[in-house]
């Protein structure tokens, strides 16, 4: 394992390399944007690795926790009155308590069992937000309105915003590097491998795993509040959407490497951009086939990159320093 | 000699369907017990029946003077009990010292962990070789070899081992035996042992049970089983 100061430093320097898009792009407002939403992406994809990639749990219901997030943030600003970062504590709270209602009967199934499992409560929440009138506004969500300032978390300096989910990522970071390095790190990555030998190693999985679901929920949830601050919009089809929401976090995490620190973020500052610019370019020749050209690109991913790539960077260091 | 495991009357299965019935066995400090049987003969499902990774539907375990028939799998290991799975069940993508500190979870064994870490690389010079290996990359025998050093991290007084000798080379079975029988007579750790290699296990232990559909149909001490008709014509092919 390598030391304390070494881990460190590999923090400090990646998040430096991270900030370096935001200053390159701060004179560009397209660029910028598409750095912010990939900050906010990486982030979220990072706490979904949490219990996704260590621990193994391939969660598609995210989307439950980052609705959360968004809803609630949406609703006690423009109905209460309280600051966007007051709102983060309670919605929080709540996400880690559907985590653990959700989480409960869920870890019990394995694999793919536990992977649809949870997709389905991504559509459950989706369709019960847009049926209620009160207090999530049905299917005509809820518009936040524009007052800037600090405690508002709405900003008219776009850059501001970047720097808000660069903190974000940032969080998120620390956070997996830190668990990484603990006793609730090596359960989770131990119980991932081997479900049967943890436990006779003397690791209490269910209890290992519904610690992770809960600080990946609560990160999730946080990152949902941000997106609703972002946008100043939340809507039904636009949080509980599985392909840009509740699947996408483990997608971007696939890409990058799944159970690996940087994974999340190299996922991230992939696919975003291209995404952003596939669909500026072609959306206007043939409308749709950004998706079509994006999958293509996942399938191949999935085929030749098998560890995301993290792995495949660290297969040619290996072969390198190895030999 | 006072028994560390006592099992009695003890019945388990999975779901609805019965495994195991009226079981009752005893393991004396520092002993080494083999229980023998042809395959579905429920040896391993006993295994995880007596360290609560199953759930009884009868009987009682006692443990060191302790009742344990209701506890879970990650309780009993800190008290001592622990299993080594069949075929070892190592982490693959960790490396070999990782997988011997995963060993070192709960609190008592967690305070001793460098020292038992040394203790361990010590006694088995290769795997000090290969502390960085991932531990996917060791051979089958390494792999039982490292399967019990990480076992032998939780601070055991009793090891349950199954099949330690399946898919081995004979002289990897050798010395994988020879390292259970030094643990035992060293370290006076316990040894529950399952086995089809009837008639090395008995040798090295000091009793055995004779397990047929579920039950315990035969008992004795290692070498009166070994000349056993019935044992030899059944599992040993003489």
């Amino acid at each position: 394992m390598p030391s304390g100061a070494r881990v460190a430093g590999g923090f400090l320097g990646g998040m430096l390399l991270v900030l370096l898009p935001m200053l390159l792009a701060l004179g560009d407002p397209y660029w910028l944007d598409i750095v912010t939403f990939a900050y906010l992406m990486a982030g979220l994809a990072g706490a979904w690795n949490i219990i996704g990639g260590f621990g193994g749990q391939f969660s598609l219901g995210h989307g439950v926790f980052f609705g959360i997030g968004a809803y609630l943030t949406a609703i006690l600003y423009t109905e209460a009155g309280w600051s966007p970062w007051i709102t983060l504590a309670p919605a929080m709270l709540l996400a880690v308590l559907v985590a653990l209602l959700i989480s409960w009967p869920t870890f019990r199934l394995r694999g793919p069992f536990f992977a649809i499992a949870t997709m389905a409560f991504n559509q459950v929440a989706f369709v019960l937000v847009n049926y209620l009138d009160w207090p999530t506004n049905g299917p005509r969500g809820i518009l936040i309105p524009f007052r800037a300032g600090l405690a508002n978390m709405i900003f008219v300096q776009r850059w501001r915003y970047a720097v808000l989910m660069f903190g974000f990522l940032a969080l998120v970071t620390g956070i997996a590097v830190l668990l990484r390095r603990s006793r609730l790190g090596y359960a989770l990555l131990a119980l991932r491998e081997d479900e049967d030998a943890a436990r006779a190693a003397g690791i209490n999985v269910l209890a290992a795993k519904l610690e992770g679901m809960a600080i990946s929920a609560a990160l999730t949830a946080v990152g949902g509040a941000l997106f609703a601050m972002y946008l100043r919009y939340v809507d039904p089809p636009t949080v509980f959407s599985l392909s840009d929401i509740g699947v996408r976090f483990a997608l971007l995490s696939l890409i990058g490497g799944i159970g690996t620190v940087a994974g999340p973020i190299l996922g991230a500052a992939l696919v975003v951009p291209v995404e952003n610019w596939l669909r500026s370019t072609l959306t206007g020749l043939w409308p749709g086939a950004d998706l079509v050209v994006l999958g293509a690109a996942m399938v191949l991913a999935a085929l030749f990159l098998k560890h995301g790539i993290v792995g495949a960077a660290a297969d040619l260091m290996g072969r390198r320093t190895r030999r | 000699m006072s028994a560390l495991l006592e099992v009695t009357a003890l019945s388990a299965g999975y779901g609805q369907v019965p495994v195991l019935h009226d079981i009752g066995l005893t393991v004396k400090r520092g002993e080494i017990v083999a229980v023998i049987g042809a395959n579905g003969a429920g040896k391993t499902t006993l295994l995880l029946a007596i360290c609560g990774h199953l759930r009884l539907t009868a009987g009682r375990v006692v443990f060191d003077g302790a009742e344990i028939s209701r506890e879970p799998a990650h309780r009993t290991v800190s008290r001592g009990l622990v299993m080594v799975p069949e075929g070892g069940r190592l982490f693959p993508f960790m490396t070999v010292q990782e997988n011997l500190e995963l060993g070192a979870f709960h609190g008592r064994a967690r305070e001793q962990r460098r020292a038992r870490l040394e203790e361990m690389l010590d006694l088995f010079p290769v795997m000090a070789e290969r502390r960085r290996q991932l531990a996917g990359r060791l051979s089958g025998g390494e792999r039982q070899m490292v399967a019990i050093a990480r076992a032998m991290m939780s601070l055991p007084s009793l090891l349950l081992l199954d099949e330690p000798s399946l898919g081995l080379s004979p002289l990897m079975v050798e010395r994988v035996f020879d390292l259970v029988r030094s643990l035992a007579e060293r370290r006076g750790i316990s040894v529950l042992l399952v086995e089809q290699n009837v008639g090395e296990a008995l040798e090295m232990s000091s009793r055995g049970y004779v397990m047929e559909r579920g039950r315990i149909t035969k008992s004795g001490e290692g070498s009166v089983l070994r000349g056993d008709a019935d044992v030899q014509r059944a599992y040993m092919g003489l």
